[in-house]
């Protein structure tokens, strides 16, 4: 796809913040275009990476599972985990995100479970370590925090 | 969904009923303003000939829209503004009509004057000539949200209008409500608030020290203020409620809310002097670790507002691009600001 999408996504930003903008009427409809300039700029910024990043967080997440295998969880989640053990073959965003979705409901659980289990406080040292990479991994560069 | 139009003749038909004696009364200049994520906000003049002659002024209109980032009872903000309006040391405009019934302009409304004039960007903040007046703002910001806090809602009859919790009941009632909202709007798993909603319940706080009047989102970007560090208008109080006051303070210091990009709570003084400003004007205690729950389950309130915001844009309910725009941009963040303060950042 050329142009690609990000150089587009950017120009068209631009322009409508640069140029559009200051051309409307009223503050509500400038502070609208701005907004939707923001925004397109945001996904400049995610677009590239957005599949390798859901690639990475999924295979993160299956790992903690499998070193929640070796810890004896109760069976209906291990059950779980093990259903969604499967790697990524669909590299489509919207499958990649709704692989994401379920892994991160079941990591929920998961962490849920650590919290109270001895022996288990290594997983669960694990977990926090993977939602601050996680947390790295979806930072946008305009973010105030 | 959208909205019928608002005109200015229609404004100012409902304008003459209230004003009997009013003649010619006429509407001008009406604009909607932006900044209304929660109400849509119009601007306009008002005109009419009264019995001294012509009466000229400038006026807000809020309206309620189908869905907003919060979902509150306008006439509980209409109360909170009315309530203060008279209040010494927290300046806020004055109401002037409330009304209920939506079918007269598609949406339930109330009009206020206008405070105008002033700056309320949070991100003015970074440049000058605000930058230079940061300190004396942070004393302004901190020693009203003091005053408030100071303040007994039962003498500004507030209690009439807001359910009064027990003070061991605050926080319970506040996560109640907020994960509530967490649940029923989520459009994707937040392993990392939900990790912080199972320590909030583990650990609450004490009960409250006394029952507040809660503004309930006093940050930087809600009030009106100028080049020589006066603040002039506290703004937003739809999700004004009595509770534990240390609500109100855990909420502006949200890191969320560093707009300077460093340590700086509001963009305006480090943590530890705005909470100082706050003790002096409030004479209220922060303990630190009752401070620290409330800091934490403000990041659960936060990210309960940027997850209603993604509902209500992707189910077309509000499709504001404020919506889109705070949901994109503060879900992560909040997420952020959730790990520093469990220390797992």
């Amino acid at each position: 796809m050329n142009p690609n999408a990000q150089a587009v996504l950017a120009d068209f930003a631009s322009r409508l913040a640069g140029q559009i903008m200051p051309q409307l009427a009223t503050p509500y409809l400038m502070s609208s275009a701005g907004l939707m300039a923001a925004v397109m700029g945001m996904a400049v910024e995610q677009f590239d990476g957005a599949a390798a990043n859901l690639v990475e967080e999924n295979r993160a997440i299956r790992g903690l599972f499998d070193e929640a295998a070796k810890l004896g969880t109760p069976a209906d989640l291990a059950a779980r985990l093990e259903r969604l053990s499967r790697d990524d073959d669909d590299l489509r965003l919207s499958a990649l995100e709704a692989a994401n979705h379920g892994l991160r409901a079941a990591l929920i659980e998961l962490h849920a479970w650590t919290e109270g289990e001895p022996g288990a406080e290594a997983l669960n040292g694990a977990i926090w370590a993977e939602l601050s990479k996680s947390t790295e991994r979806r930072r946008l560069s305009s973010a105030p925090f | 969904m959208t909205q019928t139009a608002l005109t200015a003749d229609a404004i100012a038909a409902y304008i003459a009923t209230r004003l009997p004696a009013a003649r010619n009364v006429r509407v001008e200049a009406l604009s909607q303003i932006p900044g209304g994520a929660s109400r849509q906000t119009f601007r306009f003049r008002l005109q009419y000939d009264g019995d001294a002659g012509l009466v000229d002024r400038r006026l807000i209109l809020r309206r309620d829209p189908p869905a907003s980032l919060i979902d509150t009872e306008r006439h509980i903000e209409y109360a909170a503004y009315h309530a203060f309006y008279d209040v010494p040391g927290v300046p806020v405009p004055q109401m002037l009509w409330l009304e209920n019934d939506a079918a007269l302009l598609d949406g339930a409304f109330f009009i206020a004057e206008e405070i105008s004039g002033f700056e309320s960007g949070p991100m003015a903040f970074v440049n000058e000539p605000y930058l230079s007046q940061a300190a004396k703002l942070a004393t302004r910001k901190w020693t009203i949200l003091g005053e408030i806090n100071r303040a007994d809602p039962a003498m500004l009859g507030l209690t009439e209008v807001m359910a009064v919790p027990a003070p061991d009941q605050c926080w319970r009632r506040e996560l109640d409500h907020w994960e509530k909202i967490i649940d029923e709007d989520e459009l994707e798993p937040q392993p990392i608030i939900r990790a912080a909603i199972r320590w909030l319940r583990a650990n609450p706080p004490r009960p409250a020290q006394k029952i507040s009047v809660v503004h309930g989102d006093y940050r930087t970007g809600n009030f009106l203020y100028d080049a020589q560090g006066e603040i002039h208008g506290i703004l937003d109080w739809e999700m004004c409620h009595l509770g534990d006051p240390l609500e109100d303070l855990g909420w502006g210091l949200n890191r969320i809310w560093c707009w300077g990009g460093d340590e700086r709570r509001g963009g305006l003084v480090p943590r530890d002097q705005a909470v100082a400003i706050w003790e002096k004007a409030s004479g209220l205690k922060a303990n630190p670790a009752d401070l620290h729950w409330w800091e934490l389950f403000n990041c659960v309130k936060g990210q309960g507002i940027w997850i209603s915001s993604a509902k209500a844009w992707m189910d077309g309910t509000n499709r504001e691009p404020i919506l889109a725009f705070s949901a994109w941009r503060m879900l992560n963040t909040q997420d952020r600001a959730a790990l520093e303060l469990m220390e797992r950042l």
